[in-house]
């Protein structure tokens, strides 16, 4: 009996050392000029512009991991608030996500169709986080809100809340990262890209479902990369 | 003689308490009698007497307005079906100002997509349209929710309501979902008609005015709910201080302008003004309106190209059939009225 379970231990441990223990971790990095993003902080941003974010936050949703085409993971109610004003949502761990094999992530950017239109919801997805419109209902997926010295509005001023779930607006953003197999996937999102991308002085406010959140999404999906 | 007495005991026992469940169940909703299934998902938001009263307390609850001064009952009281008579909403993005009329409140579980022009998607997230102001929509509600967490008289309701003295979005909105659901007009002289209940029958004149409604007016204000929830464009004039196009603003698709949601007729009596922007004050404007007030225009509804041409005794006949569909027992409804949270 006794020889038995010291097996059944000594097993256990070898297995062990040739996996991972702990569940893997994902942590988002926003960056201005290469540095941490501080929010409320003015900075010289790539294009030379001072440039303050106020507010930043987005949704993060059905998150997997895949080796090559073979779906290996899938974090279940997959559904998270970034918000770059509250640390802790920063990082999000996966649970049960022991021994894992994977080399790309995949996730969306932003609340799927269905789940736009199932009324009201708790935790991440409660519509009082700020991320809902409310004049005409929806998700907002991404936000982002600034002022930058380039941009031609009162106080400089830029505002973007893109969102929009019908088949023809539907900005939710599709993301697939080559990924090394760690237990922590750390993704940048590099915002001098953005500014580098976009002319505020012809675009500086979206706050409605449509062509241009559409347009601009797919754009902020490519500020999204793995920071090796 | 004991064991008999068991075996008959327990199953009648048990067909009571089964029973008293239904009673209680059905009690909260049911289906009124030929009329189709519900659209909203009560499996999702499952009805209970405490989540109602909930929703009751909060609808009357002017704690929801920024500044506490008004509520949803200001704009949707029960004696007008649960509309409101004289006062417009301000309503838009980027400080536009719209002015609409605010519609029935009634059999709401019945219905997909809310507000005239459909851009509310859910009953459920209904009540953060008027609750919040577009610019400042983050801050507002969630104050809301922090002002009822700090009252305290709503704990023993959150309580028992949902196991916890919580606060949340969601729960005030489940909660306000849940009283609105409940909010059902089933009980008027029409419907005691057609469920051939004894002692109700039309007059001629209101039998008459049936017949015309089901030939001129049918395809969109369908019985027993008397809408199809589609949208229309009825041929009302573009009021140019307002330039509501309807529908559009929220597909953006030109097909859709001057479309609005075909709404209700059910208690039309109670709920003037009339239209989106209550424009027509009588039942009488409304059908000279119809018979030949008809603006074309290239989204008109193809049944209303000509008008619909009625002579002034079938337009009374017409009017006279609507006034049918006055339900006391939903405007006087002791379950729907004012409620205090103490
Ligand atoms: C200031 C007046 C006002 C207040 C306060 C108000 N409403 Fe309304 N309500 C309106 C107007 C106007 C509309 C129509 C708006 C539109 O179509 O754009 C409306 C539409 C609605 C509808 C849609 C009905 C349908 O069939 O489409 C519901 C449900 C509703 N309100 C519930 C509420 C609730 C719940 C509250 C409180 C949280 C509330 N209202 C507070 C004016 C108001
Ligand atoms: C093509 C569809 C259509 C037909 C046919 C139609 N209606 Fe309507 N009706 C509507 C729409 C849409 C509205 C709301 C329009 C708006 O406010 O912009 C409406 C509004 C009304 C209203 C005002 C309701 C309220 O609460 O404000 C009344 C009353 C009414 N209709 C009666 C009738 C009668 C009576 C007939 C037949 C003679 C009729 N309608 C035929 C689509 C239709």
């Amino acid at each position: 009996m006794k020889k038995s379970f010291l097996v059944i231990i000594l097993l256990f441990s070898i297995t062990q050392c040739f996996s991972q223990t702990d569940n893997i971790t994902i942590t988002f990095n926003p960056t201005l000029n290469n540095k941490q993003l501080v929010l409320d902080t003015a900075i010289y941003s790539i294009d030379e512009n001072l440039t303050t974010i106020t507010n930043f936050k987005f949704y993060v949703s059905n998150i997997e991991l895949y080796w090559d085409e073979k779906l290996q993971y899938q974090e279940s109610n997959s559904y998270h608030l970034v918000d770059i004003n509250s640390p802790s949502s920063l990082n999000i761990i996966l649970n049960d996500s022991k021994n894992i094999k994977f080399n790309i992530i995949r996730f969306n950017l932003g609340i799927d169709s269905i789940t736009n239109v199932s009324g009201a919801m708790g935790g991440d997805l409660d519509p009082t986080n700020g991320m809902y419109w409310t004049w005409q209902s929806g998700y907002i997926n991404f936000k982002l809100e600034g002022t930058n010295t380039a941009c031609p509005t009162r106080k400089n001023k830029f505002t973007f809340h893109l969102g929009g779930y019908s088949s023809t607006d539907n900005s939710l953003q599709k993301i697939w990262l080559k990924t090394p197999n760690t237990n922590e996937i750390k993704i940048k999102i590099n915002l001098d890209e953005f500014f580098n991308t976009i002319d505020l002085k012809q675009i500086n406010s979206i706050m409605i479902p449509g062509k241009e959140a559409v347009k601009m999404s797919k754009i902020v999906s490519t500020l999204f990369s793995i920071n090796e | 003689m004991n064991k008999i007495n068991l075996k008959i005991l327990i199953p009648v026992a048990l067909l009571l308490i089964i029973s008293a469940f239904k009673l209680t169940e059905s009690s909260l909703f049911y289906v009124p009698k030929n009329w189709p299934e519900p659209a909203y998902d009560f499996s999702k938001n499952k009805l209970s007497a405490e989540k109602i009263e909930l929703g009751r307390l909060l609808f009357y609850d002017p704690i929801l307005s920024r500044d506490s001064t008004i509520s949803c009952s200001s704009c949707h009281s029960q004696y007008t079906a649960f509309t409101h008579v004289d006062h417009d909403l301000s309503h838009g993005i980027d400080g536009k100002i719209g002015t609409r009329n605010s519609p029935v409140i009634a059999n709401l579980a019945w219905s997909k997509l809310l507000m005239w022009d459909g851009a509310v998607n859910h009953a459920d997230v209904q009540a953060l349209a008027p609750i919040s102001n577009p610019d400042e929509m983050d801050e507002t509600i969630q104050h809301v929710i922090e002002k009822i967490q700090r009252t305290g008289i709503y704990s023993n309701k959150f309580s028992s309501a949902f196991g916890d003295s919580k606060v949340t979005g969601e729960r005030v909105l489940k909660a306000l979902s849940q009283f609105m659901m409940t909010i059902v007009s089933s009980n008027s002289k029409y419907d005691k008609v057609m469920r051939n209940e004894e002692g109700f029958e039309f007059t001629e004149q209101e039998q008459r005015g049936l017949v015309l409604f089901r030939k001129k007016c049918e395809s969109c204000h369908r019985e027993p709910l008397f809408t199809t929830h589609e949208f229309a464009n009825n041929g009302l004039s573009v009021d140019t201080t307002l330039n509501d196009f309807g529908r559009m603003k929220v597909t953006q698709n030109p097909e859709d302008s001057l479309k609005f949601k075909i709404p209700t007729l059910r208690n039309i009596e109670f709920s003037y003004p009339y239209m989106h922007d209550g424009r027509f004050q009588k039942l009488s404007e409304v059908l000279k309106h119809y018979s030949h007030g008809i603006q074309t225009s290239p989204t008109l509804a193809p049944e209303l190209k000509n008008g619909i041409p009625l002579t002034s005794e079938e337009r009374i006949d017409i009017i006279a059939f609507l006034l049918t569909l006055t339900d006391k027992d939903f405007l006087f409804n002791p379950n729907y009225s004012y409620k205090k949270a103490e």
